[in-house]
């Protein structure tokens, strides 16, 4: 049976380098990328199963990646993470079709909780 | 005095000069017309005296009686035509000469009616004769006489009123004139004042200024704008302490955003290092920890930036060539615009006016805009620095242009805001917020100008040394 495909998106290096760590000892093979740009090029090549990205980055960011890949894979699920941790982000992005928001200093261990259950709930 | 009021006083005034004048145009008129009138009836006189003298020539030549009835019973149609007329004779000759005519027709009437009533036989021919003509003489005279002095008279009026009017038409047009400068200055007075007031209030300084022009329409814009003027100073400082209150509200949600990514950076570091403490060499632990002193550092980074903001250094001033500031700012940042590809121009105008600035602080908000500008550009850019003295020649120009993608017109109003940045997470929106600060307490300017698609200038000004403005500012 092969692992479950993540891609992390952000453009903090260390949030990329320890969600590729943690989610490999788990058993994820894990693609992390510091902008959304080459990670959709990579989404055109390859489906993966969730998407953890960053709500606020540089030149595209985490909404154009969420309707980008519901055009390309409806039922990959997305997790939104950001440091725009006030309401109205929280609300857009709930209303959207964000699977799962998640406000920085980020939990591991309820990020992982969240991944399981957008892969087997 | 209102200058409704006014108006009207000097309408009124030149009304009634018009009056006087038309009244006395119509009082000569009618002396005039009383002349013509007694001029009428002089010669009337001057006619029938005319015939009396031929009938009484024809008395003298053939004595025939009925020549004398003749001459008394048109004596008698004179007399009653002078009594119709007498009040027009007196009112145009006097009561005297009026007296001395009537005396004149009494010596000729009682001359005839002597002869008239004695025989032809006793008459002494020749001294009759010259009494007749000596009576019938003085009344002819008499009335060419009055004829030619009346005549003359009314030639004399005509002429004074003709003079007079002349002179009134003048009088009228200067008195219009000189008051209509007199109000007209008033007004213009006020309003000068009025002008002054709000050129004023246009340049932020809220006065007031007394109610002391004469005219009360002015006093009342003078009070509208004093009362604007209070308004616009309540509104102004309720609208700083607003600002503040945003202002503080931005910076604390800015730094409380720039402080969270690296704490998150921290706290995944540390719940990875527990969760894979066992599979972790000793170098993979201290590769850990110095991730976590990396993020500890950037944090006391954000933290000094944000206390640089809330405190700007005071500038150290001196007397500098900018052109030497702009090329050591595009020196430090060779190496950055170099790896990017850019191309850059520098277009700096010789022999500029000397500027009053800290070099330190330009140069930082210098490399600041050069390095928004590589940022802004895709690889193969053009950046163009220019010096110049602006359109006032009081200020020094400093232009920083790129072709980059520019910045939509709704961000560009909030671009020297606190924390207010275009980069996502990479940039902490506080370098045109400092730069900001910096050419102000230069008591400069600066302003952007932007398109999307085709590139952003960022212009500066700041203001050329002059050794006497800088002697004032510093008594």
């Amino acid at each position: 049976m092969s692992k479950p495909q993540i891609m992390v998106i952000d453009d903090e290096k260390i949030v990329c380098d320890m969600s590729k760590l943690s989610l490999e000892q788990s058993g994820y093979e894990v693609e992390t990328f510091l902008s959304a740009e080459p990670a959709l090029d990579r989404l055109k090549e390859k489906k993966f199963d969730v998407i953890v990205t960053d709500y606020k980055m540089k030149g595209l960011d985490g909404m154009d990646v969420l309707k980008t890949v519901k055009n390309l894979y409806p039922d990959t699920k997305v997790i939104m993470i950001t440091a725009f941790a006030n309401l109205e982000t929280a609300i857009e992005a709930l209303r959207s079709d964000v699977y799962d928001f998640f406000p920085k200093p980020v939990k591991i261990k309820e990020l992982k909780a969240s991944i399981e259950r957008a892969l087997h709930g | 005095m209102k200058i409704e009021h006014r108006i009207i006083l000097s309408n009124f005034f030149n009304i009634m000069l018009l009056v006087i004048v038309i009244s006395f145009a119509l009082q000569n008129l009618n002396l005039v017309l009383t002349k013509l009138r007694f001029i009428q009836i002089a010669d009337d006189l001057n006619a029938s005296f005319l015939e009396i003298r031929l009938t009484e020539k024809n008395y003298f030549l053939y004595r025939n009686k009925m020549n004398l009835y003749d001459i008394l019973n048109k004596i008698h149609e004179i007399r009653y035509s002078i009594d119709n007329v007498k009040e027009d004779i007196i009112k145009a000759v006097g009561e005297d000469k009026f007296q001395t005519l009537n005396k004149n027709l009494n010596d000729y009437t009682n001359v005839i009616a002597l002869i008239s009533e004695i025989d032809e036989a006793k008459i002494n021919n020749e001294q009759t004769e010259n009494s007749i003509r000596e009576a019938g003489k003085k009344l002819r005279e008499f009335s060419e006489q009055i004829t030619r002095l009346e005549r003359t008279h009314t030639n004399e009026l005509i002429m004074n009123s003709k003079k007079i009017l002349l002179h009134s038409f003048w009088i009228i047009i200067l008195s219009s004139i000189i008051i209509s400068h007199l109000i007209s200055k008033k007004i213009l007075q006020s309003l000068k004042l009025i002008e002054k007031l709000t050129l004023s209030i246009s340049e932020g300084n809220f006065q007031t200024i007394e109610e002391v022009t004469p005219d009360e329409e002015c006093n009342s814009v003078i009070k509208a704008i004093n009362f604007m003027s209070n308004e616009l100073k309540n509104r102004e400082e309720q609208l700083i302490q607003s600002k503040k209150l945003a202002s503080i509200g931005v910076m604390t949600a800015g730094v409380a955003h720039e402080l969270t990514n690296p704490l998150n950076n921290i706290s995944m570091l540390a719940q990875t290092y527990i969760e894979l403490y066992d599979n972790l060499s000793r170098d993979d632990r201290i590769d850990f920890m110095n991730k976590v002193e990396d993020e500890t550092d950037r944090m006391k980074e954000i933290v000094k930036n944000f206390l640089d903001f809330s405190k700007p250094k005071e500038p150290h001033l001196e007397q500098i060539d900018i052109n030497t500031v702009i090329q050591k700012a595009v020196k430090l940042t060779q190496n950055m615009l170099y790896v990017s590809n850019i191309e850059t121009q520098l277009e700096l105008k010789n022999n500029l006016p000397l500027s009053f600035i800290d070099k330190n602080q330009i140069q930082q908000v210098l490399v600041n805009l050069i390095t928004n500008a590589v940022q802004a550009m895709t690889k193969n850019g053009k950046l163009i620095i220019a010096s110049d003295l602006d359109e006032s020649k009081k200020y020094i120009k400093i232009t920083v242009t790129d072709t980059g993608k520019g910045i939509p017109p709704e961000l560009l109003q909030h671009i020297f805001d606190p924390f207010f940045s275009t980069k996502g997470e990479g940039g902490t929106g506080l370098g045109l917020s400092v730069s900001y600060g910096i050419i102000k307490n230069h008591y400069g300017d600066i302003t952007v100008e932007s398109e999307v698609g085709k590139g952003t200038t960022f212009t500066i000004r700041l203001p050329i040394y002059n050794k006497i403005e800088r002697s004032k500012t510093n008594e």
